[in-house]
């Protein structure tokens, strides 16, 4: 785990490295950062405590001092209702997963396109796209239940996998990182070789956009992992659902059965961490300055 | 031979869907779906409920019942059960074919044309089983039967009998003596408080107003009536307002995690609930079995006593419900026959509403309880006290105004700041009335 | 100045010999040119029109609609839609809890706002540094919260804030300290503040760090041998050049400031200091859910969308023109 900006500029994070160790350390500084993590990872901390603490130690013992329940309560989150906790966690597998793949696909080749073709209407098209960034999901939830009700699509898989498809900001970044990244000269050249489009597209141009893809993979996973609303209005059978609707059913009745705070608690823990395991995996592909060197370019 | 069965296949097609059509049509036409549906063949009905362990009770129905499957899709709670069944309407379609349905929401889901008249489908046979004041609730006091009643909630009292012990003080009996109780309690450990006034559950508001006599919407021919902002509203409302104001009784919500951590560790001495509670202190503070006492809830006038209701729900059918008959079997199965009442009370822990069926089933008291073998002899006492309320077809406003004029008082702990929350909730109320154009008397 | 270095083309795009079989290749005729592009971009167009736009287009038809009412309004007919004009405008307009909302948001985006682009900007400057340790680790550590979705921050920090049950609460408590619960009325908004900027700070702080390490050394070398010190530097030279990277965490922010709503939402049952129409977009989930009055969330929606444009269109106007000016 090195630099986050590794690929982008490996030479010199090398010679900046070396320097610093001619540097005297900074004391105040070092502090401040630390604390800013104490402070991101406090509640990270509370929730691993918690975890392992059976219903009645939860109100009362020490917030934080860990108890030895761990496993019971995975064990226990696992039998409720027959595994429905692992079952939340594919459909978020899927939903997430499945969708930012998709919905990367399709922004990475409307941002080709609205990057390297010239064409009328292309200035309309990207500004109408771009609104899109501004609208909010949960004002969009409603209507789009109503949609989804005329085509009977409502309570299924597709009600919350194909709205989250479209990604505004995504086909936005796609189109910076193709600018930057995929010199109009080798389209042209395989064009003259009488390369198919979307041969060209996806041969030349997606390996090229790599890492900017795996950036708009990340956002828009977070993205749809994120967004409550949808799957909640959608979503009638609890086997459908994301995780986090899921938990926070259970914390609604863990309002009349604390038992089931326990396992929300584990719950919520189990959850983030193949969250934080495939971020750890993808950033050194991570490329947030797409967004700051947009405006630079 | 096989050009007939074909043709045989093509044409039961055809009548099912001219029956499908002549359903939707009815359900459109007069609120019923009198036609119900072929009956031959198996149908799977889907059922949304919050209910613990419904889906348990539920299988003993589809071991028995090949022919009519039923799935339960397990819902939050019954708010939010509610507004995913009234966008499903709205949409026209994807609402499932039964629904449990608190009865404060009744006359909303029937304004929204959400439930199916079940009159046409036989539900008036069963109409002996409940008692008039529930079966009331169902019919809107009209000839349409909306939804069939499953489980009631008669308000009850509970407090930490070994705390009011120790502190030599007595179950109340009187709101004036349920006050001294907290004004004692609360002066021997300012800690300790007798109860909470939880401005997130307006059921609870009402119950206790329903107790002191409120009836908070009216019928007067074609128009509405809001009463709420009348006596016995204000004077629940000038009650706790003036213990919140003492200090003698929490102010903070109820069902959040400090409040579970009250009951447990005692600082909640006491809490002013329902006949469904025991289910709750089991779950919430399992360490303080046996500590507990029920009682009825403490009355305005001991002379004449009077119950409030908070909780309890029924089974409905959608006006989307493609099989209404098939629903109706299994509705008279789940809430009237003794082997689903049996098996609602051991693993849903509710309060069945057919009475006579429930009393041979409710003679041992709930496990949590077992320090009080009359229990469910208080219970029954206390359910036929319930007085008549009358719910309007805009309990979510009123109880979405209530939860934030509430919130405003009881953060404020003035008395004043309570009757003001009264009035507003009074005036929110009517004015979404007129203003969804109702006739408002 | 091209501060963005493209990465290397693969080597197989150059493999074949350029030029070779141009001759047959007939150019581009101006049909294929418009058609190509458009078929390219169809799947896009499609799901946004299906997806966005029809959604759009459906809020605003419905907020010119109202529910009629027969009689009682009880059982099926009894209720109908029916145009009204623009009376549910008129409404959310002159609704003092949309006008309360909008006031708390907009107090609420200036406590977090700065607080969150500032810490960001104080961390990204710090982890450039060279005289910091243990980088690596507090970048991971910062960054970790973007990964929790609101609905889990929103518990954790909710059992954090209950006096009962809060671990910094038994602290004060043993000290001795009075210390006001972060739910009452005064503090929530900053709890709910807290809550935000913890899932926040790290994102932008990333955003930031990236757009530092892509300045060229160079540009400090010169500072350094002119004698700047190191908060010089970052002062004078590091911020004003990722001064655009700021402006963009600063529209992002500012549009999720307009549609906070699962925060404030699930704090709500803990305490009483939180109505049901905090924030805005609160306000439009009441009316739609709670209060079965969909047509009066239209018109509060379209309202927030329209202000969400104003806001934000003069961020993206000079953006746009920075970011796509050579382009268009």
């Amino acid at each position: 785990m090195t630099s986050m900006a590794t690929p982008l500029r490996t030479a010199g994070g090398i010679r900046r490295g070396d320097r610093s160790k001619r540097e005297r350390v900074s004391v105040a500084s070092t502090t401040i950062l630390l604390l800013g993590a104490l402070y991101c990872l406090f509640p990270v901390f509370w929730v691993l405590t918690a975890s392992t603490k059976d219903g009645s130690e939860l109100f009362s013992t020490f917030t934080l001092a860990p108890s030895t329940h761990l496993w019971d309560n995975i064990v226990q989150l696992t039998q409720y209702r027959d595994g429905l906790f692992w079952r939340w966690m594919l459909n978020t597998a899927l939903y997430a997963g499945l969708g930012a793949l998709v919905s990367t696909y399709v922004s990475a080749l409307s941002g080709y396109v609205l990057a390297k073709f010239t064409f009328p209407g292309k200035s309309t098209v990207f500004k109408v796209l771009l609104m899109g960034v501004l609208v909010p999901g949960v004002i969009l939830a409603i209507p789009q239940y109503f949609l989804m009700a005329q085509v009977g699509l409502t309570n299924t898989y597709w009600a919350v996998f194909l709205p989250q498809i479209i990604s505004p900001y995504g086909i936005y970044l796609a189109r910076i990182y193709t600018a930057a990244s995929v010199p109009t000269d080798v389209i042209e050249a395989a064009r003259t070789e009488g390369a198919g489009e979307m041969h060209i597209f996806s041969r030349i141009a997606m390996p090229m956009m790599l890492p900017g893809l795996v950036t708009i993979f990340l956002f828009q996973f977070v993205a749809v992992w994120n967004n409550f609303m949808l799957p909640y209005i959608m979503l009638g059978d609890d086997n459908l659902f994301p995780i986090t609707v899921g938990l926070n059913g259970l914390l609604n009745q863990g309002a009349t059965a604390p038992a089931l705070y326990t396992l929300v608690i584990t719950g919520a823990l189990l959850s983030v961490i193949p969250l934080i395991v495939l971020f750890l995996l993808l950033q050194r592909f991570w490329r947030v300055d797409l967004a700051a060197g947009a405006v630079k370019a | 031979m096989r050009t007939s069965l074909r043709m045989r296949a093509l044409a039961s097609v055809a009548a099912a869907a001219l029956l499908l059509s002549g359903c939707s049509a009815g359900a459109g036409g007069d609120g019923g779906g009198d036609n119900g549906g072929d009956s031959s063949g198996p149908v799977d009905l889907n059922y949304w409920a919050w209910a613990p362990n419904l889906d348990k009770v539920v299988d003993i129905w589809n071991t028995k019942n090949p022919d009519i499957h039923v799935t339960v899709n397990k819902q939050d709670g019954g708010d939010p059960a509610i507004t995913k069944l009234l966008t499903a309407i709205k949409a026209g379609s994807g609402a499932p074919d039964m629904i449990q349905a608190e009865y404060q929401k009744i006359p909303t889901l029937v304004a929204s044309d959400a439930l199916a008249d079940l009159s046409a489908v036989g539900a008036n046979d069963i109409k002996d089983k409940f008692p008039d004041a529930v079966w009331n609730s169902v019919t809107l006091g009209g000839d349409a039967v909306y939804s069939i009643p499953q489980d009631t909630g008669p308000m009850m009292a509970y407090y930490r009998e070994d705390i009011l012990k120790a502190n030599n003080l007595t179950v109340p009996t009187t709101w004036d003596e349920y006050a001294e109780t907290a004004r004692a309690l609360h002066k021997a450990d300012p800690k300790v408080y007798l109860g909470t006034f939880s401005a997130n559950d307006a059921g609870w508001f009402t119950g206790l107003s329903q107790q002191a006599g409120a009836s908070w919407w009216s019928i007067d021919g074609d128009a509405w009536g809001v009463d709420i902002d009348a006596e016995a509203t204000n004077k629940v409302a000038d009650y706790w307002g003036g213990l919140v104001e003492e200090g003698v009784i929490d102010n903070k919500p109820m069902y959040t995690p400090a409040w579970n951590k009250g009951l447990n560790d005692g600082t909640q001495a006491g809490w002013v609930s329902s006949v469904w509670a025991p289910g709750v202190l089991s779950g919430n503070a399992a360490d303080t079995a046996g500590k507990w006492i029920a009682a009825p809830l403490p009355q305005w006038d001991a002379s004449n006593p009077s119950d409030g209701n908070w909780g309890g729900s029924s089974t409905g059918v959608t006006t989307q419900s493609k099989h209404p008959k098939q629903a109706m079997e299994f509705i008279t199965w789940l809430n009237t026959d003794p082997e689903a009442i049996q098996a609602l009370i051991d693993t849903s822990g509710i309060y069945p509403a057919a009475t006579e069926a429930a009393a041979g089933a409710l003679t041992e008291p709930p496990a949590f309880f077992s320090n009080q073998p009359d229990f469910y002899d208080v219970a029954a006492k206390v359910a036929q006290t319930v007085a008549p309320f009358t719910y309007g077809p805009n309990v979510n406003v009123a109880y979405s105004a209530y939860n934030d004029e509430f919130a405003k008082a009881a953060q404020a702990k003035k008395k004043s700041a309570f009757l003001d929350a009264v009035g507003a909730m009074q005036e929110i109320t009517t004015a979404d009335l007129k203003k969804s154009g109702f006739t408002v008397k | 100045m091209t501060l963005l270095a493209p990465p290397k083309a693969p080597a197989d795009t150059a493999g074949s010999p350029l030029g070779t079989r141009s001759g047959r290749r007939r150019r581009y005729d101006v049909r294929t040119r418009i058609i190509t592009p458009y078929l390219m971009l169809a799947p896009g167009i499609i799901l946004f029109a299906a997806f966005m736009l029809a959604p759009i287009l459906y809020t605003i038809y419905l907020s010119f609609q109202r529910t009629q009412v027969v009689g009682l309004g009880l059982g099926s007919g009894a209720r109908k839609q029916v145009f009204a004009g623009v009376a549910n405008y008129v409404s959310a307009l002159t609704n003092p809890e949309f006008a309360a909302s909008v006031g708390r948001v907009l107090l609420y985006g200036l406590i977090l706002i700065p607080t969150m682009l500032g810490l960001a900007l104080l961390f990204a400057l710090l982890l450039d540094s060279r005289r910091t340790r243990a980088a690596g680790f507090s970048r991971i550590s910062i960054f970790l919260p973007y990964a929790v979705p609101a609905v889990i921050s929103s518990l954790l920090w909710g059992f954090l804030y209950l006096p009962a049950v809060s671990p910094f609460y038994f602290v004060f408590d043993k000290l001795g300290w009075d210390v006001p619960s972060v739910l009452s009325s005064k503090l929530v908004l900053f709890g709910i503040a807290n809550i935000a900027l913890w899932g926040g700070v790290g994102f932008n702080m990333i955003v930031m760090y990236t757009s530092l390490k892509a300045v060229p050394t160079e540009i400090y070398e010169a500072a350094r041998i002119d004698g700047a010190s190191e908060v010089q530097t970052a002062l004078r030279i590091k911020i004003p050049i990722i001064a655009p990277a700021l402006v963009m965490t600063a529209l992002f922010s500012m549009i999720a400031t307009l549609q906070v709503f699962a925060e404030p939402t699930l704090l709500r049952p803990l305490t009483n200091s939180l109505s049901t129409s905090w924030s805005p977009l609160m306000l439009v989930y009441r009316d739609a859910f709670t209060r079965d009055n969909i047509y009066s969330a239209a018109a509060t929606s379209v309202v927030i969308a329209v202000a969400t444009f104003a806001v934000s269109f003069l961020f993206l106007r000079i953006v746009q023109k920075r970011a796509f000016g050579q382009e268009d």
